[in-house]
């Protein structure tokens, strides 16, 4: 582990040359907002020495050059929703955040592609071209406040992943610094390109440890004219689960989402909005949507889908196509994690992924283990992803000390069920700090290995975001 | 069996609506038409009455042929059948001329026990028609009402709360009788793929002013006794300002800052 340096006021100094007095932070109460995520804060900090925003690539780069000249880390930071403790200081030293390089620099109808700067917030990409019938369709569901920089990090996806994928499917070209401060520029505009090995797909979703993308060129997609939501009732989970692999190879319909919730999950979402579904007369609730060019086809998708759920199990489906109802039942999937917060403060939200004909077997053993150790384990999120967002929920009697043991403990054997299916501990919120240990132990020597070895060829001092996915050595 | 008649409304949807800042006026273009978020409450009402006393529940709007789209979302909620009422001589109507027609389709429908209205319309945003329809039938009316208490088929009566400044007002109405209600009344049970399903092989009667042997000198514009003369968009009154903290200066000089601020102008 490298000897990190702290900050000192002449290294401050230095800062301030590159990107001026304004912007360098060093005030406490301003440092202590950058110290963590949307992970539990008393589990997952790290107070920064300085918080530097760059105004240009450049900057970075110089940045890089003396913080690699005085070995203090530097940590990249988006918007700070991240799930995982990646953008979080653990190391103390640089801070570097990207509010200031938030610019559109070219918008090209005719090639349907935007360039944007990192600190772009995601949803004013997609307001931006919103009149031109076009979209980024990889967004995540914090789009509303998070980074195109640090979804970039993360390879972040959301509710359309099943017809959409995720970020890496729309990014053709960026910026990057290297750790070492080099300047890159990888790709452009094209949507095909086997020049040379892909080095775009290896900074996307490395969580800011081989490089800071300071810009990017994505790739738009046609806005779809019209859409269906069907909110879908199920007895249990279990029928719920086994629709979903029917669905897309019975069907041959790739709808745009298939969300799951089941009831815990729904009831504790309808009481924090005051909303009244039925949801006591279920065991679990799909939300299935189908978008497409005319609202007869979408319609009739949806129908065919609707049908096939009746034919197995389902209680009721009901139909949202126009946005009053459709934002009312999109409210209650979205509301999920923020009503568990109200109800419990001290959670584990998971990110599992497993093969999608393998989630009926998934929530089958995580009902097990809910038994097993009398743990309250609401499953929501992304079940056309085979990427399910369980939450273990501390009771809220449960001293803290008890709670973190039962956790890991918990959590080491949901691990284990989700490698034995063939899956992965995160589908989209990345290993970071919260999954380090866990992910250690699960992971193929031969494949850490070449990780460790490609992060020491890149960063051999290993200044960039330190201690993030796994430990060197 | 109860007859029960909920007169519906076809709105621009509003939720993600753009106004025009120059002219203060809302963008039609590309915006959507739904059912009035507030009728969906008196659409709930028939049904849970279905449900409770079996009842035919029928909807109607009066509008262009493009608001079956309104009433088959009624149908696919559980509603039985839908009427459109629609002529070009209906357009730009008032809430007056508009109470003119739907009453006298309802007469021209058949018996009835009971009218279901919203509160008022979103966009019109009255809340006139429900009352001039009562008053047209010369049926009892009661405005706001928050709970159905009782139905009794026996006596033809229906007892209900009514929401009123001063708390809750009790009245028992005799049947046939016109109510409108508001938003306590229940929570708006979403459409269902079978009822979508039916709604799509119902089959909505369209009503004309000839079908309804209606008097021309009383429909749409030339028919309304009120005129929109003008809008307006209410004026910003409040005049807010935005302090930053200087670049140079930490939280406690800018806080100083603020007190100063604000004593000066003798706000603390």
């Amino acid at each position: 582990m490298t000897k990190f340096n702290p900050i000192t006021p002449e290294i401050v100094a230095e800062l301030t040359q590159i990107v001026g007095a304004a912007n360098v932070i060093l005030d406490a109460e301003k440092l202590e907002a950058y110290s963590h995520d949307e992970t539990p804060k008393d589990q997952f900090s790290g107070m920064p020495e300085v918080i530097v925003t760059p105004t240009s690539t450049l900057q970075v780069a110089e940045i890089m050059k003396l913080a690699n000249a005085r070995l203090v880390p530097v940590t990249p930071r988006g918007a700070g929703s991240g799930l995982s403790g990646g953008a979080i200081p653990l190391h103390g030293g640089i801070l570097m955040a990207f509010e200031k390089m938030n610019k559109v620099l070219d918008v090209d109808l005719q090639n349907m592609m935007i360039e944007v700067q990192a600190g772009i917030v995601t949803n004013e990409i997609n307001a931006i071209v919103e009149d031109d019938g076009l979209f980024f369709a990889g967004y995540p569901m914090s789009l509303e406040s998070c980074q195109i920089g640090g979804n970039i990090a993360e390879n972040a996806g959301g509710g359309k992943a099943i017809k959409y994928g995720v970020t890496d499917r729309y990014i053709t070209g960026m910026e990057v610094v290297t750790p070492l401060g080099d300047i890159l520029k990888i790709g452009g505009k094209i949507v095909k390109d086997v020049s040379g090995y892909d080095l775009k797909r290896l900074y996307i979703g490395s969580e800011g440890t081989l490089g800071i993308v300071t810009s990017a060129t994505i790739k738009l997609t046609p806005l779809p004219k019209a859409k269906t939501d069907l909110l879908v009732l199920f007895p249990d989970v279990q029928s719920a689960i086994e629709i979903v692999p029917m669905i897309l190879s019975k069907l041959g319909i790739v709808p745009t989402s298939i969300e799951f919730m089941d009831r815990l999950s729904v009831e504790t979402s309808c009481k924090y909005l005051n909303e009244h579904l039925d949801y006591e007369s279920c065991g679990s609730m799909l939300l299935i949507e189908v978008d497409g060019t005319t609202q007869e086809q979408v319609d009739s998708e949806a129908e065919m889908i609707g049908d096939l759920c009746v034919e197995n199990k389902a209680i009721e489906v009901y139909v949202a196509d126009n946005y009053t109802t459709q934002e009312r039942v999109w409210a209650v999937r979205r509301n999920i994690a923020e009503a568990f917060k109200v109800y419990s403060p001290h959670q584990s939200l998971e990110d599992i992924v497993v093969p999608i004909a393998q989630i009926p077997a998934l929530t089958e053993e995580i009902a097990k283990l809910s038994a097993e150790f009398s743990l309250s384990m609401p499953s929501y999120g992304h079940a056309g992803d085979g990427n399910l967002h369980t939450t273990l929920i501390k009771p809220p009697e449960m001293a803290l000390e008890a709670w973190y043991e039962l956790e890991d403990k918990v959590v080491k054997r949901l691990y284990q069920v989700v490698m034995a299916l063939g899956g992965k501990l995160s589908g989209e919120h990345g290993i970071g700090i919260k999954r380090k240990a866990y992910y250690q132990d699960v992971v193929a020597p031969e494949e850490l290995e070449l990780m460790r070895t490609l992060k020491k060829a890149l960063d051999p001092n290993n200044i960039l975001n330190p201690g993030k996915i796994f430990d060197l050595a | 069996m109860l007859k029960i008649i909920v007169p519906i409304k076809q709105v621009p949807e509003t939720g993600n609506v753009k106004m025009d800042p120059e002219t203060g006026t809302m963008v039609r273009d590309g915006v959507v038409s739904i059912v009035n978020p507030l009728d969906l409450y008196s659409i709930e009402t028939a049904l849970m009455l279905k449900e409770k006393y079996g009842a035919v529940v029928t909807v109607l709007t009066m509008g262009p042929l493009n608001a079956v789209k309104a009433l088959k979302e009624a149908i696919s909620m559980g509603c039985d059948e839908g009427y459109i009422l629609s002529d070009r001589a209906f357009a730009g109507a008032d809430t007056w001329a508009t109470a003119y027609v739907l009453m006298n389709a309802i007469q021209h429908i058949g018996d009835f026990d009971l009218i279901l209205a919203g509160e008022r319309a979103t966009d019109g945003d009255t809340g006139q028609v429900g009352p001039n329809l009562a008053a047209g039938l010369d049926i009892p009316l009661a405005t706001y009402v928050r709970k159905v208490n009782e139905l009794d088929p026996e006596q033809r009566t229906i007892t209900v709360e009514r929401s009123v400044e001063e708390g809750i007002e009790t009245l028992r109405l005799p049947l046939p009788c016109l109510l409108t209600v508001v938003k306590e009344i229940s929570y708006p049970r979403l459409p269902t793929l079978r009822g979508k399903k039916r709604a799509k092989t119902v089959d909505i009667p369209v009503l004309t002013a000839e079908d309804l042997n209606l008097k021309r000198e009383y429909l749409g514009l030339k028919g309304s006794p009120t005129r929109v003369v003008s809008t307006k968009s209410p004026k910003v009154t409040r005049n807010g300002q935005m302090r930053t903290i200087k670049e140079d200066k930490d939280v406690s000089t800018a806080v100083d800052d603020l007190i100063n601020f604000l004593e000066e102008r003798k706000l603390i």
